[in-house]
């Protein structure tokens, strides 16, 4: 039954498609996680950098796995309890990533700090590898080196889903892994400085590695927080107001017997919760209102749960200059 | 699709490069991976080892009374780790000095270079890990009914000096294996 509400249950096939490939490339990172863990932990030895590298490492499963089982939530269809469905969950998942990069970036970077205040220097032996006995630091900057190109290829893909699937918390991991060899490149001057006698080069790649992260969980605990507060629905990249609510006032206003339109939008994690005020020129029946509501729907996929008020006049907190609290 | 983070990278990935090259033309002039940030291996080579030995068991033996600062007489140290260091000490054409005292006071030795190395029958379990080197386990024994594994202390960091040891360490165990 749809009077004045309208809701698309299921997201277009291409979306579904894209989704899926979304949730395929974060298993096979998660995959591809495992495997470079285990590498690092096994020649990890005493460098800060190579120890913060692999604190980044493990961190970067957060977002993955905040994505992965929001998803699992947000496909529960919406009930009497839920009467806005679960979509908010991919919010949560973006909120908590957040928070927990800042507060381990501001561990991993008091860490390095006070280890360069102290100067202790970075003891980095050897090990017994085929009988020969090899310096350490070879082999760490051989697997930063050799880990880094997949990280960057995986994150170009999921950045490339991330965009029309509007998801933030999606885009926010694939920022992330994008930048991900900056850290291998870090750890490796980090361990060559420790090679050729300058300990403080550990800490100060340390230091920066960890400045990362503490940026990555401040911006996304801001972009988390502002999307849970309702603001207006951005574009995923939270750059400028999503282009969606100048298509909807435009494709309402258009109809015939409507004055002016105005829309209140929020981002739900991907989909949009949808208020369209309608000024209308005269009387205004469910015909109208049916009409306006498909126009909406027609503007793209993620307008997906659509309400259509006819209102004497708009609002006026929807217009800049107007703050006017009731 | 660019972002910000596109826009900035090559610029990042050519301040990087170049901080890379630089590091390895410091590697090129003269200075070998690993380096010592205080240099013992080099004022050790032809010079003097100086040993700090804590007295236990079979691994260091010490007879007769310690001179100032717990110097004690060539003749008067043995045991298995004694002999290890000798070795080592041939290897480098340094002289060698050994100094008797408590594990603490050894390690604090460490600060001013007075001491190199510090041997005793220590574990990879030594408390001292957070204010002294540690060595990769040269050996295991049996102690107290647990299997152990042998090390030896050295300055934090120094980490040509450490490498050059646990060589010499792997090399006299694979040449004990024969």
């Amino acid at each position: 039954m749809r009077a004045m509400t309208g809701q698309q249950h299921q997201l277009p096939e291409d979306v579904r498609d894209k989704l899926a490939r979304a949730v395929r490339l974060e298993w096979i990172t998660l995959g591809y996680l495992v495997v470079t863990v285990t590498l690092v932990t096994m020649v990890m030895g005493n460098s800060q950098a190579m120890k913060t590298a692999w604190v980044e490492d493990l961190l970067s499963a957060v977002p993955q796995i905040a994505f992965l089982s929001a998803l699992m939530y947000t496909r529960h269809r919406r009930n009497p309890k839920h009467p806005y469905g679960y979509h908010r969950a991919t919010g949560v998942g973006h909120l908590v990533s957040g928070v927990t990069l800042a507060v381990v970036g501001a561990i991993m970077a008091y860490e390095s700090a006070s280890g360069l205040l102290k100067a202790e220097h970075p003891a980095i032996g050897t090990v017994q590898l085929l009988g020969h006995t090899v310096w350490l630091g070879w082999l760490m900057v051989a697997v930063m080196a050799v880990i880094a190109a997949p990280a960057v290829i995986l994150g170009r893909l999921k950045a490339k889903a991330a965009g029309p699937l509007h998801n933030k918390l999606l885009y926010a991991d694939a920022d992330m892994a994008k930048a991900d060899w900056t850290t291998n490149v870090a750890s490796i001057i980090g361990v060559l400085g420790v090679g050729v006698g300058l300990w403080w080069l550990d800490y100060a790649a340390a230091l920066a590695i960890s400045a990362g992260i503490l940026k990555d969980g401040a911006v996304n605990t801001r972009n988390a927080v502002l999307g849970l507060l309702d603001a207006r629905a951005t574009t995923y990249d939270n750059r400028k107001p999503d282009p969606m609510i100048g298509e909807i006032e435009a494709a309402v206003g258009q109809l015939p017997w409507v004055r002016e339109a105005a829309a209140r939008v929020r981002d739900m994690g991907m989909v949009f919760h949808i208020e369209v005020f309608v000024v209308p020129r005269g009387a205004v029946g469910l015909d109208q209102t049916e009409e306006a509501l498909a126009s909406v729907e027609e503007t793209g996929w993620k307008a997906h749960d659509v309400v259509v008020v006819p209102v004497r006049e708009l609002p006026d907190y929807l217009f800049d200059g107007a703050a006017r609290e009731e | 699709m660019l972002t910000g983070a596109d826009a900035n990278g090559p610029h990042k990935f050519v301040q990087l490069f170049f901080a890379l090259v630089l590091l390895l033309i410091l590697s090129g002039c003269g200075v070998s991976i690993p380096a010592d940030p205080d240099g013992t291996l080099d004022s050790v080579r032809g010079g003097t080892l100086r040993v700090g030995a804590v007295p236990n068991g079979e691994f260091v033996e010490v007879s007769g009374p310690a001179g100032p600062r717990g110097a004690v007489g060539e003749e008067q140290v043995s045991g298995s780790e004694v002999d290890l260091v000798r070795g080592f000490a041939d290897e480098l054409g340094a002289g060698i000095e050994f100094y008797v005292a408590g594990e603490e006071e050894l390690v604090r030795r460490f600060d001013d270079g007075s001491v190199h190395l510090v041997i005793g029958g220590l574990t990879d379990k030594t408390p001292w890990e957070s204010d002294a080197g540690v060595t990769r386990p040269y050996a295991e024994r049996v102690l107290g009914g647990q299997k152990r594994k042998l090390v030896m202390l050295v300055p934090p960091g120094e980490n040509a000096f450490t490498s050059e040891l646990e060589r010499f360490l792997d090399a006299s165990a694979a040449g004990a294996a024969r």
